[in-house]
C-alpha cells in the first residue's frame, strides 16, 4: 500500500459531514435528497480508499435494508393518502385501516434522507485515520476519544474472530438450526474479546498509560459539573413554568452554562498531552468549508429562492416534487472534497 | 541492574505461589534469556519487572525486586515505563493505532513528551528497528515480524534501560522470528540495552544469549532456579534443542551453542566415523513411504480470495497411516488447503476426494465426520463447561451420542487428560488446552486427521506429548496432514514433506528435502550437511 497521509484535516471532515446531516434531514424532498446522496457517493468514491477494514456496512447495503423497512413501517402505520393500495382489518391495533401509496412514498424518502446521513458518516469513517479521530475530542474527554479508537479498532478485529469461531465450531459439526446454538459461537467470542481487552489493558499500563489525576481534582471538577447541570436544568424549568421570570430563568441558564464549559476547560488542562505531527489547517481544508457553509446558507438563511422546493409532502395526493436549480446548485457545495481528493491520500 | 530477592509471589486465588523465593541478579548490558516449562512462572517474573505483577494482577508479594535503582512494586507500571520497556507475545493484541509512526508515538503523546522531542525519538525508534521504509504503512497491511518490530519500536520511544520480552516470536513463521531477534541483537550490541527474553524454544536465542535463566517446573519444585552462563546452566537441564542433546550425548565440550561452533565438532566427528573401517556411510533411519490406499486425494485444487490466487493447481495424496507435513511461508496457502479439504471454503476449480470419494456438494459438518480438522486457535474452538463437554458436544452435534465411536472417558486417558475431565477448558495450559481441541476434533474417530500449526507455544514435552499421539494415531492407520512452522518436529514426525509456494507445490518428498534450503533446514542437517541424518536420533543410532 503507497504511504499515505490523508489530504483534508478532520475537522474539515467532520464540518461536512454534519453539513451533509444537516442538508439531508432539512431537504424533505426526494430530488434533493438524491441530489445530496449522489454528492456523498461521488465524494466517497474519490476519497475512500479501495482496502479499508473499517467498513461495515456499505451505504447500498444499508439502501437495500433501510428504504424498504422505512417504507412498510411507515405505509402500515399512517393511514392517511388518496391512493389506497388496500386495506387491512380495522381491528388490528396500529395497523388497521387503509395502506396508502402516499404513505409508501413518504417511508422511502425517510429512508433515503437516512440512507444519505449514513453515506456522509461512512465517508468520514473511511477518511479520517484513528489518530485524528482521538485528536478531534475535547482534551478534558481525551480518554474518551482513546477507547471510541480502541473500539474502532476492535471493530475488524471482533469480525475476523467471529469467522474463525464460526469456522471451528462447523468442523465439529456445529450446525444453526436454533437460539441454543448462537452459544458455541458467541461463548468463545465473548471470552477472547475479554482476554484481548485485558491484554490490551495491560500493554496500555505498560506503556505508562492512565490519568494520574489527583482525586481531589476529580472530585472538584465533578462537583462543578453537577453544579452546572443542576443550575442549567433549574434555569430551564424556570423558563418554561414562570412565564414572567424568563431573565432570571436565562441568567441561571447561562451561569449553568458557563459552569460546566469552566469544569470541561479545568479538566483539560489537568490532562497532559501533546500531540506528534500535528495536521496544519490548510487551503483545500478552507474550501471545503466554504463549499459547506454555501449549502448551509442556501438551506437556512432567508434568501429569494423558490425555498418551499425544500419542503415536499406526498399527502394528500401523490404529485412530483418540484425543483429549484439554484437551490439544487447550493447542494454542490458538498461536492468540494471530491474535486480536492487524490484517491483520498497524498503522499508526505 | 535488576535484583531479586527472595521474591515470592501468588497470584489472586491461586493455591501455590507462582514464583517462590526466587533470588536473581542480572547486570547492565547483558542479553538474558529465561526459560523453562509452561506455568514455571517465566511470564511472572518478566511482569515483575514493570510492576504489572501485582500493580495490574492483584495477588500477594514478599520479598524485594530493584530494577535500575526504581521499586516496581512500590513506583507502579506507570513510573517503571520509562525504564523498562515492555514487549507481549502478540504484537496485534497491544496495539492501539492503526500506522506504524503513530503507534510509536502515542505513549510518548500520552506523556505529553514535548513535540520537537517527540519527533526525535519517534524516528530514533524507527530508525533503530529499521523501520523508516514503513513509517506511514496501516498496521495490518504489516508481516508479523515487521508488526513485532513496531511493538519493540514503541517500547523503545521512551529510551527505556531494559527491554523486557515475554514470547516475542512464538507466533512468527521462522523467517520473522529470524528478522525480529536480528533486530534485539543489534539494539543490545550497539546501545548496550539490557534485554531479558522469555522464550521456551531455544534453537534460535541461544547464540545471543550472555545468560540462561531456567525456572523449574512447580511440581518439581525442590529443583533449584538455575542462573549462569549458558554452558553451564544446559549441562543441567534436559530439554534442548536438537544441537545441544547431541552435543550433550557426544560429548562435545564446550558445548556449542551455535551450528558455525557446532561443526568444528561435526567435522571430527564424521572423519573419526570414516576412519572406523566397519562403519556404513551416514544414513537416515528409513522412513517408510508407504503404498497405503490414498485417504486424501486432492487434485490440481485452485482457489482465489478475491482475484488474489491462494491456491495454483495444488495435488498432493495422503494414504492410510501416512503424516504429511505441509510447510512453507506465511501466505503460501497452506491453511486454505486445510479450509478446501473441510468444505469450508470451495475450490473454484479441481477435485478432492476422500477415501476415493468427491468432497463436492457435502457440507463442512458431513465431511467432518471422516475428517478431523485442528484449526491454529484452540481457542476458537472451545466453550463448554468442562473438558469431557467438549466431546460431547462434538458427538451430540454429529448425532453420535448414543454410540461414540470412542468412549469418550478413554481417549480423555489417552491424550493424557484423564484427571482433567471435569476442568474449565480455559483454565488449562496451551498445550493441555491443543489437547482438550484435539480431543474435541477427533472424538468421531476420524480417519483424517488434519493439523494447523499444532505445536505453536508449545514447550519441548507438550512438544513430545503432540508427537507421541501422532505417532500412535499414525500406527493405528490414521492419515495426518500437518501444517507447521517447526522444522524440528516436521523431520521428526513427517513420513513427507510438502513445501507450498505461491499457492503451488514445490517439492513432495521424504523430509531430507528441507536439508536444501537454509531457512527449513533442521539443526543436524545444518551441522552435517552431505549426509542424510535429519534428527538427534539419526546420528546416534547410525
Amino acid at each position: 500500500m503507497q504511504a499515505a497521509r490523508p489530504s483534508l484535516d478532520a475537522r474539515a471532515w467532520s464540518f461536512w459531514a454534519v453539513t451533509v446531516m444537516i442538508a439531508a434531514s432539512l431537504a424533505r424532498n426526494p430530488l434533493y435528497t438524491a441530489l445530496v446522496l449522489l454528492v456523498t457517493i461521488i465524494v466517497s468514491a474519490t476519497n475512500v480508499p479501495v482496502h479499508n477494514n473499517r467498513a461495515i456496512l456499505s451505504p447500498l447495503r444499508f439502501a437495500l435494508i433501510v428504504i424498504p423497512l422505512s417504507a412498510l413501517f411507515n405505509c402500515l402505520t399512517i393511514h392517511l393518502g388518496q391512493h389506497v393500495l388496500f386495506r387491512l382489518p380495522t381491528w388490528i391495533p396500529l395497523l388497521g385501516g387503509p395502506v396508502t401509496a402516499e404513505g409508501l412514498v413518504f417511508g422511502a424518502i425517510n429512508g433515503l434522507a437516512l440512507t444519505a446521513i449514513f453515506a456522509s458518516f461512512a465517508v468520514f469513517n473511511h477518511v479520517t485515520p484513528v489518530r485524528d479521530l482521538v485528536r478531534l475530542t475535547p482534551r478534558a474527554f481525551h480518554e474518551v476519544g482513546v477507547v471510541i479508537s480502541i473500539a474502532l479498532t476492535f471493530i475488524p478485529q471482533t469480525m475476523r474472530s467471529l469467522e474463525r469461531i464460526r469456522q471451528a465450531q462447523a468442523v465439529r459439526g456445529h450446525r444453526m438450526r436454533g437460539l441454543r446454538d448462537w452459544l458455541p459461537i458467541v461463548i468463545p467470542l465473548l471470552v477472547s474479546g475479554l482476554e484481548r481487552s485485558m491484554g490490551l489493558a495491560e500493554a496500555m499500563v505498560a506503556r505508562g498509560y492512565g490519568a494520574v489525576y489527583e482525586k481531589a481534582q476529580l472530585l472538584r471538577t465533578q462537583a462543578l459539573l453537577a453544579l452546572g447541570t443542576l443550575a442549567l436544568l433549574g434555569g430551564w424549568l424556570l423558563w418554561l413554568f414562570v412565564l414572567l421570570q424568563r431573565g432570571i430563568a436565562m441568567a441561571v441558564m447561562l451561569v449553568g452554562a458557563g459552569i460546566v464549559l469552566g469544569a470541561v476547560w479545568q479538566a483539560g488542562r489537568v490532562v497532559t498531552h501533546t500531540v506528534y505531527k500535528p495536521r496544519q489547517w490548510t487551503a483545500p481544508d478552507t474550501l471545503v468549508v466554504l463549499g459547506c457553509v454555501l449549502t448551509l446558507v442556501i438551506l437556512l438563511l432567508p434568501l429569494p429562492l423558490d425555498r418551499n422546493t425544500l419542503y415536499y409532502s406526498p399527502f394528500p395526493s401523490l404529485s412530483w416534487p418540484s425543483f429549484d436549480v439554484f437551490v439544487g446548485l447550493g447542494f454542490l457545495g458538498l461536492l468540494v472534497p471530491a474535486m480536492i481528493g487524490r484517491g483520498g491520500q497524498q503522499p508526505i | 541492574m535488576i535484583h531479586f530477592d527472595q521474591l515470592t509471589y501468588t497470584y489472586p486465588s491461586a493455591s501455590r505461589p507462582a514464583l517462590d523465593c526466587l533470588t536473581l541478579d542480572i547486570a547492565e548490558g547483558e542479553f538474558v534469556l529465561i526459560t523453562g516449562p509452561s506455568g514455571a512462572g517465566k511470564s511472572t517474573l518478566l511482569r515483575c519487572l514493570n510492576g504489572l505483577v501485582p500493580h495490574f494482577t492483584g495477588g500477594s508479594l514478599s520479598g524485594s525486586i530493584t530494577v535500575a535503582e526504581h521499586d516496581p512494586v512500590a513506583e507502579g507500571p506507570q513510573a517503571l515505563c520509562q525504564t523498562v520497556g515492555f514487549v507481549f507475545q502478540d504484537p496485534e493484541a497491544q496495539f492501539v493505532m492503526d500506522r506504524v509512526e503513530d503507534e510509536i508515538a502515542f505513549a510518548l503523546e500520552n506523556a505529553a513528551i514535548p513535540p520537537a522531542e517527540m519527533r526525535l525519538r519517534v524516528e530514533e525508534a524507527l530508525h533503530l528497528l529499521d523501520l523508516a521504509p514503513l513509517r506511514d504503512r496501516p498496521l495490518e497491511t504489516l508481516s508479523g515480524g515487521e508488526k513485532q518490530r513496531v511493538a519493540i519500536g514503541a517500547a523503545l520511544a521512551f529510551r527505556p534501560r531494559i527491554l523486557a520480552l515475554d514470547e516475542p516470536t512464538s507466533q512468527l513463521d521462522p523467517e520473522s522470528a529470524e528478522d525480529v531477534l536480528q533486530a534485539l541483537r543489534r539494539l543490545n550490541q550497539d546501545l548496550g540495552l539490557t534485554t531479558v527474553l522469555v522464550e521456551h524454544r531455544l534453537e534460535r536465542v541461544l547464540p545471543h544469549a550472555d545468560r540462561l535463566v531456567y525456572l523449574p517446573s512447580f511440581d518439581k519444585s525442590k529443583q533449584q532456579v538455575l542462573s549462569g552462563p549458558p554452558r553451564q546452566v544446559l549441562h543441567q537441564i534436559d530439554m534442548t534443542p536438537p544441537l545441544v542433546t547431541l552435543s550433550k550425548a557426544l560429548g562435545w565440550d564446550p558445548l556449542p551453542l551455535s551450528i558455525k561452533e557446532g561443526r568444528r565438532f561435526a567435522g571430527a566427528y564424521i572423519a573419526q566415523r570414516q576412519a572406523r573401517p566397519s562403519s556404513p556411510a551416514p544414513q537416515a533411519a528409513s522412513r517408510r513411504i508407504s503404498s497405503q490406499p490414498p485417504i486424501l486425494q486432492v487434485k490440481g485444487v485452485c482457489f482465489a480470495y478475491d482475484g488474489a490466487t491462494a491456491l495454483d493447481g495444488v495435488s498432493l495424496t495422503v494414504g492410510a497411516g501416512n503424516l504429511v507435513v505441509l510447510m512453507g511461508r506465511n501466505g503460501s496457502g497452506k491453511t486454505t488447503l486445510l479450509k478446501c479439504i473441510t468444505g469450508l471454503l470451495r475450490p473454484q476449480r479441481g477435485e478432492i476426494l476422500l477415501e476415493g470419494k468427491t468432497i463436492a456438494g457435502r457440507g463442512t459438518a458431513d465431511i467432518c465426520r471422516n475428517v478431523g480438522y485442528l484449526p491454529q486457535d484452540p481457542d476458537a474452538l472451545l466453550f463448554a463447561d468442562t473438558v469431557a463437554e467438549e466431546l460431547q458436544v462434538t458427538l451430540r452435534n454429529q448425532g453420535l451420542e448414543d454410540s461414540p465411536p470412542i468412549v469418550p472417558s478413554d481417549l480423555l486417558a489417552y491424550l493424557g487428560l484423564a484427571g482433567l475431565a471435569s476442568s474449565y477448558p480455559r483454565d488449562l495450559s496451551v498445550g493441555q488446552r491443543q489437547r482438550v481441541a484435539l480431543g474435541a476434533v477427533t472424538i468421531t474417530r476420524p480417519n483424517l486427521l488434519l493439523l494447523d500449526e499444532p505445536t505453536r507455544g508449545m514447550d519441548y514435552q507438550a512438544k513430545q506429548e503432540i508427537v507421541r499421539l501422532l505417532r500412535e494415531w499414525q500406527a493405528a492407520g490414521m492419515a495426518v496432514l500437518m501444517v507447521t512452522h517447526d522444522v524440528e518436529l516436521a523431520v521428526q514426525a513427517a513420513d513427507r514433506v510438502v513445501l507450498l509456494s505461491q499457492g503451488q507445490v514445490i517439492a513432495d518428498d521424504t523430509p531430507s528435502v528441507l536439508t536444501a534450503s537454509p531457512l527449513f533446514a533442521p539443526q543436524v542437517a545444518q551441522l552435517f550437511p552431505g549426509t542424510e541424518w535429519l534428527t538427534v536420533d539419526d546420528v546416534l543410532k547410525d
